[in-house]
């Protein structure tokens, strides 16, 4: 089902101080895909969430999931959260310590007053699905971060909701097992017909989890796209910093056209062949992204986005080398394979790839 | 929901505020009455006579050497057991549980009267014991003294002082003191140096909530400090309202007035100290387990004294009690002593009318008063834990002031209300008595259970269809019956055996277990307050197991 969310504005006071969490925000959550929130803390995206879910009560706006509206001051319209009939796994899983698997899982048809037997095959049916065949008896306290996770999902599926939340569910699973988790959650939800909206403030799940990314800052909602489009093509110092490791650098334009915009910077002249609405001389910055640097081995002139600079830093971080070198006054970061013959302290010569190479407007 | 809230918690302000506030203003007008039937006609009088007594200044430095000692003798105590339990490999470490725990459930009274009923001067079986064996003429132990009432008060109150010190004995960072071995300082330099400077608000701490409890006890002051003519503030208001000459309620509130503003001081004093140890406790290592000190040879010697205190603190009083009661008059055990016993005093007991209404009166009171005053703190510990507007902690601030009254002059306060009104010498009056000043005891558990439910869990329900009170119903009370449990027990132990309030609000018709306890003392009847002892032991112990056991069905998971 398709959310609408309509001028949403919620404030919080604090000690005699506002902070607004949300304002002013219009977005469209497609039908069946995957949805992402992402951006630091405190930027909104879980006061979001909750507004959606009918934790929170924003200050004015309108909510609607499919065709009814949940929320709107307008209308004078609150959905309590029961009654709007979503799933949602929280960043602590809120596995009721009192309760085993069967209970946790069975609850939302308990609400419901399903009769018993239904209830059973339907909890082993969802149990089957994350993978926990045969865990009713067990006390939820006594399932690991994955388990407990698992059966936070199946808590969150069994009622079959048009709409699920995941509020950070990944957060407190150590690093591999995030992985692995993620993958199967991707797995999982493309094999739902099921509209998924995913809060995190790790690029690395949004990026590889989502269909679409919705950047928050500071309550707003300051870009929407595919991962790729984000990670790439953003025109926002701000997504393009918060999305993955990247160089800025000041420049002005020298000149535009062939599809290329030249760049005069404090290292030298930048060719870009991303488009970009810019005249001459406008102040823009040239951002590129660390494994876009490539280190060219051998006596290599000046050249076209050739610089050359020397190796400050160099760490060797398993699957690559991470290190920055510094061009004139200008230190950059790259990222080269581990097996380049590369030391510290070197003089080497650098490439830009014009095509990575986007301007972001001043 | 958000509606319920906001009407809630002025409610509770309004009913906690009256528990709390009314005794104190009552007190406070009362100090400046003429008397009980005079109330509201202004005068200073009281204060005059009180202050101007020629007695006042010895009672308030009786009082001064019994608090201060008591604390002393307690606090050293459960430094000792802690270091023991925290830091060595003394064997058998649920002891050190049980003496935590246990000496809680042998009412005050109870432990005093069996000291009593060893030591006093003309028939206490240890003198009757020393003059048989050695022949000494008189007596050659007497706890009717300053001394035995410190002694007996130091170990009533050794199981808060441990409750606060242990606690912070193993929070300690033992690398402090390591780091000043290996700068070559000897073990007692470092003992003296480091190990307790770093311990030191928690000794204060411990040291300062003996003092509040001693200046509120009446147990031991009653019952071993007035045969022995010693008064301090506590029994000097029971003396001038209960006994000999005319009783006059305007004194008595004038003397509780600085009892009441010590107890208010040192509590701020402790809290303030507690402040103080958590900001220690935070500059620790984290996840660090203290090294276990090998005691070698020493830890069964040791281990000796700790028993002996364990024996000492429970056995013993319930032991010398039940001697006493099936035996005809004090003696030593001996054969001739085991041939003459029989259940006379028990049989005495149950075919005494007063006897068996006290017990009556102080089961309604503890299942009934535990009952109303968990039903209360749940709602307050609601408030106070997840409504959390500035009103809630007002609500939060009012609900402990309790915590430092004492009883018998919070009883004086009551008193001085319940008068005007027809509650005057009912149950009720003593129902409301006790749930206003145990009130913190009910709280504290739940706040801490409430603490532990992460929004997330109820928030969770709400998501999953659950309504406000389905959420309340399967998800908020499950959650807490732990707490609820606890706290009930509390209360309804302590409503069991509450003396100091009822003292004062006791009249004939609603005698309760420990003020019938104490007229068996006065009159010396022995035997019969010990059959009496005994069964009021035999309730708490009772209340305690059904309790549990209800508790204990209740949260298992797996039905």
């Amino acid at each position: 089902m398709e959310i609408s969310i309509k001028g949403l504005n919620k404030n919080y006071y604090s000690e005699g101080k506002t902070i607004v969490a949300l304002d002013q925000v219009d977005l469209t959550i497609p039908a069946n895909r995957i949805f992402t929130l992402l951006g630091p803390s405190g930027c909104g995206k879980t006061t979001l969430l909750r507004c959606i879910v009918g934790l929170e009560m924003p200050d004015s706006g309108e909510i609607a999931i499919g065709d009814e509206v949940v929320f709107s001051t307008e209308k004078g319209i609150y959905v309590p959260p029961d009654r709007r009939g979503l799933g949602m796994v929280f960043q602590t899983y809120a596995i009721w310590p009192h309760m085993n698997v069967f209970d946790n899982v069975a609850y939302p048809l308990q609400t419901r007053n399903e009769p018993r037997e239904e209830i059973v095959r339907k909890v082993a049916k969802t149990l089957h699905f994350v993978q926990l065949d045969g865990f009713e008896k067990r006390p939820a306290t006594k399932l690991s971060g994955g388990q407990q996770q698992r059966v936070a999902l199946a808590r969150a599926l069994i009622a079959e909701p048009k709409v699920i939340l995941f509020d950070e569910p990944l957060s407190n699973l150590d690093a591999k097992l995030r992985e692995e988790t993620r993958k199967e959650l991707r797995a999982f939800l493309t094999e739902l017909k099921i509209t998924a909206v995913y809060v995190t403030h790790d690029r690395i799940e949004a990026l590889s989890l989502s269909d679409t990314v919705a950047v928050m800052k500071s309550g707003r909602i300051i870009e929407l796209g595919t991962p790729r489009g984000i990670y790439f093509d953003s025109d926002r110092r701000f997504v393009a910093d918060f999305i993955g490791r990247a160089n800025f650098i000041e420049g002005k334009v020298a000149s535009v056209g062939n599809g290329e915009t030249t760049v005069d910077s404090a290292i030298g002249a930048i060719a870009c062949e991303k488009k970009i609405n810019a005249s001459p001389g406008a102040a823009v910055t040239v951002c590129i992204r660390p494994e876009f640097i490539r280190v060219l081995k051998g006596d290599h002139k000046v050249g076209r986005n050739i610089f050359r600079g020397r190796v400050e830093s160099l760490v060797f971080v398993g699957d690559a080398y991470e290190g920055e070198i510094r061009v004139g006054e200008t230190l950059l970061i790259f990222r080269i394979e581990p097996t380049t013959a590369v030391r510290e302290g070197e003089e080497i010569a650098l490439h830009f790839d014009p095509r990575h190479c986007s301007i972001l407007l001043n | 929901m958000q509606k319920t809230r906001k009407g809630l918690t002025p409610g509770l302000i309004a009913i906690v505020g009256f528990l709390t506030v009314c005794p104190v203003v009552m007190l406070i007008l009362g100090s400046f009455s003429e008397g009980l039937n005079a109330f509201g006609t202004f005068t200073l009088s009281k204060y005059v006579k009180a202050y101007t007594d020629p007695a006042f200044a010895e009672i308030l430095v009786n009082t001064a050497v019994f608090t201060i000692g008591s604390a002393i003798v307690s606090t050293v105590l459960a430094l000792f057991l802690a270091y023991l339990n925290t830091r060595t490999n003394i064997p058998f470490k649920f002891m050190f549980r049980i003496i935590s725990l246990i000496p809680m459930m042998v009412p005050h009274i109870l432990f005093a009267v069996s000291w009593v009923l060893l030591l006093n001067p003309s028939n206490g079986m240890i003198n009757l014991f020393l003059r048989q064996v050695f022949g000494w003429e008189g007596a050659a132990l007497n706890i009717y003294t300053l001394q035995g009432m410190i002694l007996v008060e130091g170990l009533l109150d050794l199981p808060i002082a441990y409750l606060v010190i242990a606690p912070a004995m193993s929070a300690f960072d033992v690398s402090l003191e390591e780091s000043s071995k290996v700068c070559g300082a000897s073990n007692l330099r470092t003992l003296v140096r480091i190990t307790l400077p770093v311990l030191r608000p928690a000794i204060l701490a411990a040291a300062t909530l003996v003092i509040v409890r001693s200046l509120a006890s009446f147990a031991v002051p009653s019952v071993i400090g007035m045969p022995g003519r010693i008064y301090v503030l506590a029994t000097h208001i029971y003396r001038v309202v209960a006994t000999g000459y005319v009783t006059d309620y305007g004194m008595a509130a004038a003397v509780g007035m600085s009892a009441l503003a010590a107890s208010i001081t040192l509590i701020f004093l402790y809290r303030h100290l507690t402040r103080e140890g958590e900001k220690y406790v935070t500059v620790s290592s984290r996840g660090y387990r203290p090294s276990v000190i090998d005691l070698k040879g020493a830890r069964y010697p040791l281990f000796g004294i700790v028993a002996l205190l364990s024996f000492v603190l429970i056995v013993l009083p319930v032991l010398v009690l039940f001697y006493t009661s099936v035996v005809p008059y004090s003696m030593v055990p001996s054969a001739k002593a085991f041939a003459m016993m029989s259940w006379k005093h028990w049989i005495a007991v149950l075919k005494d009318p007063v006897s068996l209404l006290s017990l009556k009166n102080s089961l309604y009171l503890g299942v009934g008063g535990a009952t109303l005053g968990m039903i209360l703190s749940f709602f307050v510990a609601y408030v106070i834990v997840k409504v959390r507007t500035k009103a809630a902690g007002f609500l939060e601030s009012l609900s402990f002031l309790s915590f430092s009254f004492p009883g018998i002059v919070v009883g004086i306060g009551f008193m001085w209300f319940f008068v005007q009104t027809p509650l005057y010498a009912t149950i009720w009056a003593l129902l409301i008595g006790y749930i206003a000043t145990y009130l913190p005891y009910g709280i504290r558990p739940l706040t801490s259970a409430f603490v532990q439910i992460h929004s997330n869990l109820e928030e969770s329900s709400r998501v999953c269809g659950g309504g406000p009170f389905y959420t309340m119903r399967r998800i908020v009370i499950p959650l807490l019956i732990p707490g609820i449990v606890s706290g009930w027990i509390l209360m309804a132990t302590m409503f069991v055996r509450e003396l100091s309030l009822s003292v004062v609000l006791s009249r004939p018709g609603t005698e309760v277990l420990a003020v019938q306890i104490l007229r068996f003392a006065e009159d010396g009847l022995w035997g019969r307050l010990s059959a009496l002892g005994i069964l009021m032991i035999f309730i708490s112990t009772t209340l305690v197991i059904i309790a549990s056991r209800i508790g204990a069905k209740l949260t298992k998971v797996d039905k």
